[in-house]
C-alpha cells in the first residue's frame, strides 16, 4: 500500500476481551463498532434444509481393498439456534463406499480429524499466498523464451516475468480469497493467509490479511511473515477450543514478534518493516474479527446490499479527521495524509493493541476481509456487497476474484486482497485445497 | 555475493513515460578492501617499466634532465622488492638501459642500487619516436609472468622522428596488455598525443610544468600502481534483445569515454575494460542504454553490470525501467545522473573551448568556457574553477560570462586541457 505510518502513533484504542468466560448460549460481550450500533441485527431466518449432496472431499479408495469401518462418535450437545443444525449435519459420516486416507501414511482419516490418528500429519494446514512465491514462472509471457534470471527478468526481452505472488487465488471450501499486485506496483506487498479446521462445535475457517506499509523495509516480506504466523496461532486456538479474542490478539503478538525478529535478523530497525493486519475465525455461531491498521472487515449479508455492514474502524490519519467532525469521509479520505496509518504492527509500532470486536449474526451471509486496494475504489459495504453479487455465499472464490476485477478496473492503483468466509461455514462440493495453477497460468498469459 | 565481490551500486531514476526508451544510471564500483591480490606474495605478479624521454631537448634547459634522472631513481625507491623492473631511454630507438637484454629484473637492494647508478647516467641526445618506446616496452613485459603490468612514459616534446600511424599500431599493439601514465614535462609537446598513449593505455596523463616537480610526481604513480591488487577488470554490460547500449563512460575519479573501447562478449552484451584496481578503489560509471518501450506498469531490466576479474562475475547491479504515467514520477532526474551528466559536459565544454582558442575561433572559445565556468561553479568543482580561472577573466561564474585572456602561459593552457577530466564526487 502506498499508505505511511503515522510518526508518533495516537493513543491506541484498547480493547480487552472479557475477563470471564461466558455461559453457554450468552453471547459474548464484544466493543460496539460504529457500525454495529447502527445496525438492525438481521432477522432471525430460515435457511432451509441443508442440501444433502454436499459431500466432503473424497480420495477414491482402489478397488478390492476393504474400507474399515469406524463408529459414530457422540456429537456434542449443539447451541439451539437453527445455524448449528445445519453445522452438525456437515459433520455427518461420508458414504460407506468411499473413505478418506491420510496424504502421507495412507491411513484412514474421519471428517473432523485435524491430525491423522495414525502419523499425526496436520491434515489441513494453514496455506498463505506468499508460499509459491519462490517457484518462478517458467517461461516469459512476452517472448516465450524460457530463461528466467534468478531475480525475475527474462534473459532475452529483458521483461520482468510475473512473480508467484503478482496473483494468487485460494480456495479451501470454507474460505477462499484472491491477492493481485495491481496495475501500479512492482510487486504485491499484501498477503493472505487461510485455514480451516474443525473444532467440537463444528468446522471453524479463518483468515488473515495483511498489507505491508510501501515506505518500510521489506514490505513484501513484512506482510508474509506476518500473516503466516499469525494463521498458524488462530488455527492452533481453534483446534484447541481456545478463546478466540485472545488467541486473535496473540495471532497479532506473533505477528508482531515474527516482524520484531525480522528486523533483528537485517538489521532494519531505522525502518522497520511494517504491516497492517485483519483477521477473522468465523465458527458457526460467530465471527472474531480483530485488526490493526486500514485493512478492513465487512459483514456482508444474505439479504442484500443494504443490510451489509462494517466492521473495522481504520487506525488511519483519515479516521481521526473523520472523529473531529470536520470532514467528511470523501474529504478525508481525499486528503494528502488521510492514508497514512495511526496503528501497525513491526518493530516500531510500539505498544499499539489490536482491535477486536465479535459478532453474531443471525442469518447467513459472508465475513469478508480486504486490504486498502479494494476498499479505496468502494469504501462503503453496501457497495461492496453489490460487487460481491448475490451468489458470493455459494461462490466466494469467484465473488473475490470479481472484487479484485473491479479494482483493477477501476485503476489497481495499489495492491488488492480480498478473502471471503461464507457464514455459517459449510463445505462446498469441488473446492480445492491448493493454489490454482490456472489461475496463475491465466493471469500470466494477459501479461503479454 | 562473496566477500571479495566488488560493489556495485545503481542510482538512477527507473521511471519512464510512456514511449520513452532512454535509460540513465550512474553505477559506482568499488573494489572490496581483500581483495585476493594476484600479488600479495611480496610482489610477485608485477611489473614496473619507467621510460624516460633522453631526446636531446632533455638538456635544454639542464634541469629537465637531472630532475629527470632525480624522479626516476626516487621511483626506484618506492618499487617494492619482488617486483620485475626495467628502464628504458627513448630517442628515436628505444634502448633498455637496465637490465640490458631486454628482460625484466627483480627488484632487490642489490639490483635497486645498480638500477639507481643507471638512473644517474642517463645522457640525452637523439630524437623521440614514442611508439618504439611503447613497443619495446610491450617486448619486455611480454618476457615476464607478471599480470599487474604498469609503465610510466615521460616526455618533454613532440613525437617528431615517428609517423602518426606508428604510433598508432604501436599504441593498438599494447593495448589490454599494459596500463601506462604518461607525463609532459615543461611546455614543448602536444597534449593529444600523450593524450591518446594514456586513455588507450588506461592511465593517467599530466603536465609538469616544472621539472623539480617530477620526482613527486613520480613516486606518486609508483606508488598508486603498487597499490593496485588485480588486473584486468572489466566492467561487462548485458542488455535485452534490441536493446542498444548508447555510452558507458567513467565519470569519476576522471571522465573517461569507454564507448568506443566496448569488446562484444555476446549476442548481447559487451566488456569494457577499467585496467587495474586496487583494494577499497572506487569508480563511477554513467551507462546509458536505449531499450524498446513497454506497456505502463511494464517492469523491464534495461542493463545488468557485472565487474569481470578474468572469467568470474564479481558483483553485479540491476539498472531498471519502469513504465508509469505518473508524470510526478517519470520527470524526476536521479541526482547523481545529472550531477555526472554536468561534469561530462563541463570536460567536454572544456576541450571544445581550448580547441576554439586554438584555432582562432575566439567567440566559440568564449562562449565554451563560459558555459565550462558555469558548470563548475555549479557541481562544486573548485579545482576545474580554478584552472579555467588561469585561461580566461571571470565576469560572472553562475552566468557562465567570461572573458579570453589576451596572454595565457602555454602551462595554464596545457594544464587545463589534461586536467579538465577531473570530477568531483556526488555525495550520495
Amino acid at each position: 500500500m502506498t499508505a505511511e505510518k503515522a510518526q508518533e502513533p495516537a493513543a491506541q484504542e484498547q480493547t480487552q476481551p472479557a475477563a470471564h468466560e461466558p455461559r453457554p448460549h450468552e453471547p459474548r460481550p464484544h466493543e460496539p463498532t460504529p457500525a454495529e450500533t447502527t445496525m438492525q441485527l438481521p432477522r432471525v431466518r430460515d435457511i432451509g434444509p441443508l442440501d444433502p449432496t454436499i459431500q466432503l472431499q473424497k480420495v477414491q479408495e482402489p478397488a478390492g481393498v476393504e474400507p474399515p469401518t469406524r463408529e459414530i462418535p457422540p456429537q456434542p450437545p449443539a447451541p439451539d439456534t437453527a445455524v448449528s443444525e445445519a453445522a452438525e449435519a456437515v459433520c455427518e459420516p461420508t458414504a460407506p463406499d468411499t473413505v478418506m486416507t491420510c496424504p502421507n501414511c495412507g491411513e484412514p482419516i474421519w471428517p473432523d480429524d485435524n491430525f491423522c490418528q495414525a502419523c499425526s500429519t496436520e491434515l489441513a494446514p494453514a496455506v498463505s499466498s506468499g508460499e509459491q512465491a519462490a517457484e518462478a514462472v517458467a517461461a516469459c509471457p512476452t517472448c516465450k523464451d524460457s530463461t528466467i534470471s534468478p531475480e525475475g527478468y527474462c534473459e532475452s526481452c529483458g521483461y520482468k516475468v510475473p512473480s508467484g505472488r503478482d496473483h494468487v487465488e485460494l480456495d479451501l471450501g470454507l474460505v477462499a480469497g484472491v491477492t493481485d499486485r495491481g496495475q501500479r506496483h512492482t510487486r504485491n506487498e499484501d498477503a493472505m493467509a487461510l485455514a480451516t479446521a474443525n473444532s467440537v462445535s463444528g468446522p471453524v475457517a479463518l483468515s488473515v490479511v495483511c498489507d505491508g506499509v510501501s515506505t518500510s523495509s521489506n514490505p513484501d516480506e513484512a506482510s508474509q511473515k506476518a500473516a503466516q504466523s499469525a494463521v498458524q496461532v488462530l488455527l492452533s486456538a481453534v483446534r484447541s477450543g481456545s478463546d478466540l479474542a485472545k488467541a486473535s490478539a496473540r495471532a497479532v503478538m506473533s505477528a508482531q514478534k515474527a516482524l520484531a525478529d525480522m528486523a533483528q535478523e537485517a538489521d532494519l530497525f531505522a525502518n522497520a518493516p511494517s504491516a497492517t493486519f485483519v483477521s477473522a475465525v468465523v465458527t458457526t455461531t460467530e465471527a472474531t474479527v480483530c485488526w490493526l491498521g486500514d485493512s478492513r472487515a465487512y459483514w456482508i449479508d444474505a439479504a442484500g446490499p443494504a443490510e451489509s455492514r462494517q466492521l473495522t474502524v481504520d487506525d488511519s490519519v483519515a479516521q481521526e479527521l473523520i472523529k473531529t467532525g470536520l470532514m467528511s469521509e470523501a474529504e478525508a479520505l481525499a486528503s494528502p495524509q488521510g492514508h497514512v496509518v495511526t496503528g501497525w504492527i513491526g518493530a516500531d509500532a510500539g505498544d499499539a493493541k489490536p482491535h477486536v470486536s465479535v459478532i453474531t449474526p443471525e442469518g447467513p451471509g459472508l465475513v469478508l476481509l480486504c486490504s486498502d486496494g479494494l476498499w479505496n475504489y468502494r469504501p462503503d459495504a453496501a457497495g461492496i456487497a453489490e460487487l460481491a453479487g448475490p451468489d458470493a455465499i455459494s461462490e466466494p472464490l469467484r465473488a473475490a476474484g470479481k472484487l479484485v476485477t473491479f479494482a483493477n478496473e477501476q485503476g489497481g492503483s495499489d495492491n488488492i486482497t480480498v478473502t471471503l468466509i461464507p457464514f455459517p461455514p459449510r463445505r462446498r462440493p469441488d473446492a480445492t485445497d491448493e493454489i490454482d495453477p490456472e489461475a496463475t497460468a491465466t493471469y500470466a498469459a494477459t501479461q503479454t | 555475493m562473496s566477500q571479495s565481490d566488488f560493489t556495485v551500486e545503481v542510482f538512477q531514476n527507473e521511471y519512464l513515460a510512456a514511449g520513452a526508451r532512454e535509460v540513465n544510471a550512474i553505477v559506482t564500483v568499488t573494489a572490496p578492501d581483500s581483495l585476493p591480490a594476484a600479488a600479495d606474495s611480496g610482489g610477485a605478479g608485477r611489473a614496473e617499466i619507467i621510460i624516460v624521454d633522453c631526446s636531446g631537448s632533455m638538456d635544454y634547459p639542464h634541469a629537465k634532465i637531472v630532475q629527470a634522472r632525480a624522479a626516476t631513481a626516487a621511483a626506484l625507491d618506492v618499487v617494492s622488492d619482488g617486483v620485475a623492473f626495467a628502464m628504458i631511454a627513448g630517442t628515436e630507438v628505444a634502448r633498455p638501459v637496465y637490465p640490458l637484454d631486454g628482460t625484466l629484473a627483480t627488484m632487490s637492494p642489490q639490483t635497486r642500487q645498480m638500477a639507481k647508478q643507471v638512473a644517474a647516467n642517463l645522457r640525452p641526445g637523439g630524437g623521440t619516436a614514442m611508439g618504439s618506446w611503447l613497443r619495446l616496452a610491450r617486448q619486455m613485459f611480454g618476457s615476464n609472468p607478471a599480470t599487474l603490468r604498469h609503465a610510466i612514459l615521460l616526455t618533454d616534446g613532440k613525437n617528431e622522428h615517428e609517423a602518426p600511424e606508428a604510433l598508432t599500431a604501436a599504441i593498438s599493439q599494447c593495448e589490454g596488455f599494459f596500463n601506462c601514465d604518461c607525463r609532459g614535462v615543461g611546455t614543448d609537446w602536444q597534449v593529444a598525443e600523450l593524450r591518446r598513449i594514456s586513455t588507450t593505455l588506461l592511465g593517467t596523463v599530466d603536465i609538469v610544468p616544472d621539472p623539480a616537480g617530477l620526482t613527486a610526481d613520480f613516486e606518486s604513480m609508483i606508488a598508486t600502481a603498487m597499490g593496485k591488487a588485480v588486473a584486468d577488470v572489466a566492467l561487462r554490460v548485458w542488455t535485452p534483445q534490441s536493446a542498444q547500449t548508447k555510452f558507458v563512460r567513467q565519470v569519476a575519479p576522471t571522465v573517461d569515454d569507454l564507448t568506443g573501447r566496448r569488446n562484444a562478449t555476446g549476442p548481447q552484451a559487451g566488456d569494457y575494460p577499467t585496467g587495474a584496481w586496487a583494494g577499497g578503489e572506487s569508480r563511477d560509471y554513467h551507462v546509458c542504454v536505449e531499450v524498446n518501450a513497454a506497456a505502463i506498469g511494464q517492469e523491464m531490466l534495461a542493463a545488468r553490470v557485472s565487474l569481470m576479474v578474468g572469467d568470474q562475475a564479481q558483483g553485479q547491479g540491476l539498472v531498471r525501467a519502469l513504465w508509469t504515467d505518473d508524470e510526478a514520477l517519470s520527470t524526476r532526474i536521479n541526482s547523481n545522473v545529472a550531477h555526472y551528466t554536468g561534469q561530462a559536459e563541463l570536460a567536454q565544454a572544456i576541450q571544445d573551448g581550448l580547441e576554439a582558442r586554438k584555432s582562432g575561433d575566439e567567440e566559440l572559445a568564449t562562449a565554451r568556457l563560459g558555459r565550462a565556468v558555469a558548470l563548475a561553479q555549479e557541481s562544486g568543482n573548485e579545482d576545474t574553477a580554478k584552472l579555467l580561472a588561469k585561461v580566461v577573466d571571470v565576469v560572472d561564474a553562475a552566468s557562465g560570462t567570461v572573458r579570453l585572456k589576451k596572454k595565457v602561459d602555454d602551462a595554464d593552457e596545457m594544464a587545463l586541457d589534461t586536467r579538465s577530466t577531473k570530477t568531483v564526487r556526488t555525495k550520495k
